[in-house]
């Protein structure tokens, strides 16, 4: 399995995909409307070692999650929206869906800005419902009768991403300290050569810079110890809050 | 001559404008009326009306009135504007370039039908004039920053990647203020250049542009992919390490990382630093999957070779291990691929038992305590029913006993029952797959995908209505088209392709055709789509995804969707030729084949039967439907199907010309694919056009030539040009004599035939085309059918192979067709099609 953006020429077994999982159908130009306005934000799953049948085989795609920005959200408050989701059954509980979710929930705030996700999801989706709430942390707002075109209701739910935007924060923070800290350490350097007058070799070099102690400077806020944490961990470390 | 109008009907001539605009048809018509009342000749306003009428889906009579328009007023603009409008909505988009050019040059400050035509430049691909096009509207407003990408874009796609830089460069050192940080059209211009760069492959150069731009850039994602490789390509191996890592910290799961990672690391011979890689990065993120199984994927055991230890039989324990613990329905479906080695496939079988054996050992034989759950015994059940079911380790029956005893643990298991319908597929058993597959639907009403398998396996049973009927369960049903209409309206392309193949096999034409246009037309649509986003996308300034899509597009029926649907589709026309040619008595009568025409008409009466009742069930549900609601697919103007079933299309006399229309796609964009070059031929010799036939001939013989199918067509194209030589041009029997060379004209082919078949005498398929071949060269109609029959004792031969032999021997109407038949019967009792 390969988990990627979304390409253009994705979309026919994307709308494939979806028709064959879900009752909630869509042309291939809202497809494309979503790929050609937010295109960070939807992801497929791939399942790349299928063999090839002809030399013109696309990539065989087996989830999707298809993603959007409300254009023009009535709360004023900038957020994205999961217009769809689907796992091909064969691929089910390989933790597709999660992960397809969580690159999507990233790009909306690093592109976006957006502050919270919303979708909607059948009452009586038990896996979809489980994945929402126990596993991506999401809140249950509020039921909306009738919702579907069969007739039944929908749960109204949210996801508040301000976890993400800090931590993104924070990495950029880290990173902004390893900056400064290199910096100091090329000066550090330039000092020990004046004193010494001999050159040294480029290895020797990055051995010093890490030698070197963090001297935090004033115009940092934060100061944080260690390395900076990937963006994958820290978003675990987040589920682990809600659930 | 624009002809001039009191000002009570100048601003009566504006509200027409503003009526049609605000789509109030009706009053912009009323308006227009007034005007030329009194001005019967006004061009501008006979041209406006024909614009509205147009919009009221009377097409024709807009032109013939927008025609009139023109000839009342030659030098209007409106009157070419309208004129190009009316093409373009006809899809005539050469016509409307040409009438917006007109228009232009009458008008040439106006900027709606500058845009008009150079987004009809763009659709149609007309790199230059969109150039100039956008270099005018450029001028004209180089204030909007989407001008001067509009124009980098189209020097972009025209190839001139250095203009479109430059172009690109000039706006920005034009600007004043920088953008602000949340700027995306900022971003994404500075992004797209970035890419523009890097397709010079001038990789420094796009690394230090990147670098300048990557703190504030808002696509964090195509950053950090970039950098990466440009490192890469540079030969920056260790910050490009780095970097790989950054991307694999973000997303674990994206095996591509990992392959580069590997490959700037150095370490690709070395499988345990490799695995060390990906171990570091299953212990960091304990539920990603791609960083446990990859290593599968290169890992192997050592034990024959050295004593070093089993490394892939250890890993893929672990996994096997932790998959079916968890209960990962999937497991199989993510581990397939292995099998290609045998080893490996080997090895993953023999870990499937030993895991079903110490559940066994350690459980106390009665249904695990979890009601539904396929973790434990049930899993390794069902890991080793798709084990034995899968082609590279087939054993039908022992598959047939895993799932079976699956089902006696966990008999509501929807995935042990869809698997059984698979084993019976694989049997040939295409009523009880479809049968068995229905069992599974029923066991999860509400989930989809089972819904739709059920409809598939129907359908390959041949069972269009009642594979309808199962989607129907699903599909919106409140247009009165049903089911039917909502899989069009929503482009459901498989369904479209396995009803029409299920049609052809039931014998109905009609139905079959009329499912291979809409796929034709679907596709249409796709490449139509494009059009609003020309505009759109400058919009909204996501101009690399705009330029990925406008090169998809360029390639679109190269999808084997389309390729599918046009072959079924090619298939069918070339054998409505073939009877009109036997029925006029071209051909001798061996085609014409009795009982498929009464079979065919018996089927077409049975449609006939049933569109009736579609119809007068249709109208019921439109009388009941909801008026408040009438705003769904079923209230468009103009959209009635005036033969939905077909008989039109399968009555045409023009069977050639349309199986051309369907196969030029596929040899445009299709070239590698063999049957496509086949189905070329079929109709190229047909059509007497032997230089188009010959091109595809020598395309399929470049691809395989020893291809069955191929090796017949050279004998028959021989065979023609033997017979057609005289009557051809003295040029092109000369180009075909020095392009044909495989077999010349002095060339004995009974014995060419007879070598063919001696060297692949053991593969079936080329046993069937050589009897064929033998047949069509007069040898005696006894001795080929019995060497037909022949192939059923060979020993390769399958099921479907028997299939094709059985549809030949009917075709030829042979003594030996029913012996035949109880023959394979008895070798392979379970198929469907000798029962
Ligand atoms: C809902 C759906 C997208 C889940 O896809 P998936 O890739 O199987 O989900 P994951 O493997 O990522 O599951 C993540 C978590 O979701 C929950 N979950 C998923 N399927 C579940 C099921 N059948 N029952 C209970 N929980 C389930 C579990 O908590 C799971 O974590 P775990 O495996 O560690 O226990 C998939 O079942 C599907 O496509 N269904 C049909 C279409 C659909 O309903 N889409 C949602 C519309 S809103």
């Amino acid at each position: 399995m390969d988990i990627r953006r979304l390409e253009p020429r994705d979309i026919p077994l994307i709308q494939h995909a979806n028709l064959e999982n879900l009752p909630e159908n869509y042309f291939m130009k809202y497809y494309l409307y979503h790929a050609l306005s937010w295109p960070q934000l939807s992801y497929v799953a791939v399942d790349v070692s299928r063999p090839k049948k002809t030399p013109y085989d696309y990539p065989k795609i087996v989830g999707y999650v298809l993603a959007k920005m409300e254009e023009e959200p009535s709360d004023g408050v900038q957020h994205g929206h999961i217009t769809s989701l689907s796992v091909m059954r064969t691929h089910r509980r390989l933790g597709i869906a999660e992960k397809l979710m969580r690159q999507s929930q990233l790009a909306m705030v690093e592109t976006f800005g957006a502050q919270y996700v919303s979708l909607h999801v059948r009452v009586s989706n038990k896996a979809a419902i489980h994945l929402y709430t126990k596993t991506l942390g999401f809140d249950q707002e509020k039921t909306e009768p009738k919702y579907y075109a069969d007739g039944e209701d929908a749960h109204c739910m949210r996801l508040d991403l301000s976890s993400i935007r800090e931590q993104i924060r924070d990495a950029q923070l880290d990173a902004e300290d390893n900056e400064n800290d290199a910096a100091a350490a090329a000066a550090a350097d330039d000092d020990e050569h004046a004193d010494e007058g001999e050159p040294v070799g480029d290895a020797g070099k990055a051995e010093d810079k890490k030698a070197l102690p963090n001297r935090p400077k004033e115009t940092k806020r934060k100061v944080k110890v260690g390395r900076a944490l990937g963006v994958q961990a820290l978003v675990e470390k987040d589920e682990s809050k809600h659930a | 001559m624009p002809q001039p109008l009191s000002s009570k009907e100048n601003s009566l001539f504006r509200q027409v404008i503003r009526n049609y605009e605000d789509k109030q048809y009706k009053r912009g018509l009323k308006a227009a009326e007034q005007i030329l009342k009194k001005n019967p000749k006004h061009g501008d306003t006979m041209a406006m009306k024909a614009l509205i009428i147009n919009q009221q889906g009377k097409t024709e009579e807009a032109f013939a009135l927008g025609k009139e328009a023109l000839t009342a007023d030659m030098k209007s603009h409106i009157c070419w504007h309208v004129y190009g409008l009316l093409y373009r909505h006809q899809k005539n988009f050469e016509e409307a370039i040409k009438a917006y050019k007109f228009a232009l040059k009458l008008e040439p400050e106006s900027h709606q039908i500058q845009r008009d035509l150079a987004f009809l430049q763009i659709q149609m691909r007309d790199y230059q004039g969109y150039i100039q096009s956008r270099t005018a509207m450029l001028q004209a407003r180089p204030q909007l920053r989407q001008n001067w990408t509009a124009l980098a874009v189209a020097h972009h796609l025209a190839g001139n990647l250095s203009q479109a830089e430059k172009v690109l460069t000039t706006y920005e050192d034009s600007l004043k203020v920088p953008p602000s940080k949340t700027d995306y059209e900022n971003s994404e211009a500075v992004m797209y250049k970035n890419t523009i760069i890097a397709e010079m492959q001038d990789y420094q150069r796009a690394l230090d542009h990147l670098e300048s731009i990557a703190k504030t850039n808002l696509d964090r994602l195509a950053v950090l992919e970039l950098r990466a490789d440009y490192l890469s390509k540079l030969g920056k191996k260790e910050e490009a390490a780095d970097a790989y890592r950054a991307l694999l910290d973000r997303n674990p799961e994206h095996p591509e990382y990992y392959t580069k990672l590997v490959e700037v690391l150095g370490i690709g011979a070395d499988g345990a630093a490799q695995k060390a890689i990906y171990d570091e990065y299953a212990e960091k993120n304990p539920r990603c999957d791609a960083a446990k199984r990859l290593p599968l994927d290169f890992l192997v055991d050592r034990e024959l070779i050295t004593n070093l230890g089993d490394d892939f039989r250890e890993a893929a324990r672990g996994y096997l291990t932790l998959m079916l613990d968890k209960g990962v329905p999937s497991t199989f479906a993510n581990l397939k691929h292995l099998y290609a080695d045998q080893s490996k496939r080997d090895t993953l079988g023999s870990l499937a038992h030993e895991y079903l054996e110490s559940k066994k050992a350690s459980s106390d034989g009665s249904a695990p305590a979890d009601g539904d759950s396929l973790n434990g015994e049930p899993a390794a059940l069902y890991y080793l029913a798709q084990h034995y079911n899968y082609h590279l380790s087939r054993d039908l029956a022992k598959a047939m006993e895993y799932v079976d005893k699956g089902i006696e643990l966990l008999p509501k298991n929807v995935e042990f029952h869809m698997t059984k319908a698979r084993i019976w597929k694989h049997y040939g058993n295409t009523r009880k797959a479809s049968e068995t597959m229905d069992e599974a639907r029923k066991l999860d009403l509400k989930d989809r995908y089972i819904n739709t398998k059920a409809a598939k396996y129907q359908l390959r049973n041949d069972e269009n209505e009642t594979a309808l009927k199962t989607m129907g369960l699903f599909t919106r049903n409140d247009s009165p088209g049903g089911p039917l209409n909502d899989l069009l309206d929503m482009q459901s392309v498989w369904y479209l392709t396995e009803d029409g193949e299920a049609w052809v096999r039931n014998g109905n034409i009609g139905l079959a055709l009329k499912r291979f246009h809409a796929v034709y037309n679907i596709f249409d649509v796709w490449q139509e789509d494009q059009f609003d986003f020309h505009s759109f996308s400058l919009r909204k300034g996501q101009i690399r995804a705009y330029v990925d899509m406008i090169r998809w597009e360029d390639r679109l029926r190269e999808h084997p969707f389309y390729t599918r649907a046009a072959l079924g589709a090619i298939a069918i026309y070339v054998s409505i030729y073939d009877r009109s040619q036997a029925t006029n008595g071209v051909n001798g009568s061996e085609d014409a084949n009795g009982d498929e025409a009464a079979e065919r008409k018996k089927a077409a009466k049975k449609a006939k039967k049933e569109a009736q009742k579609a119809e007068r069930e249709a109208a019921e549900r439109a009388a009941k439907q909801d008026p408040n609601k009438s705003k769904g697919a079923a209230a468009e103007p103009g959209k009635k199907d005036d033969d939905p079933l077909g008989f039109k299309l399968a009555a045409t006399t023009e069977p050639l010309a349309e199986a051309t229309k369907f196969l030029a796609p596929i040899l445009q964009f299709s070239p590698k694919y063999i049957d496509g070059q086949i189905a070329g031929f079929e109709v190229f010799i047909r059509r007497e056009k032997y230089l188009l036939a010959l091109r595809c001939l020598n395309a399929a013989l470049a691809l395989d030539a020893d291809h069955p199918t191929v090796h017949e067509q050279v004998v028959r194209f021989r065979q023609a040009l033997n017979s057609k030589v005289e009557s051809l041009p003295p040029k092109v029997a000369e180009v075909l004599k020095s392009k044909f060379t495989i077999v010349d004209d002095t060339t004995d082919l009974k014995k060419f035939n007879a070598s063919f078949q001696e060297k692949h005498k053991d593969s079936p398929p080329h046993v069937i085309s050589t009897v064929k071949t033998e047949r069509l060269l007069g040898a005696d109609k006894t001795k080929t059918e019995k060497d037909l029959a022949g192939v059923l004792s060979l020993k390769d031969a399958s099921y479907e192979h028997a299939e094709e032999v059985l549809a030949i021997l009917r075709q030829w109407r042979s003594g030996e067709t029913d012996t035949f038949k109880a023959a394979a019967h008895e070798k392979w009792p379970e198929v469907t099609a000798f029962a």
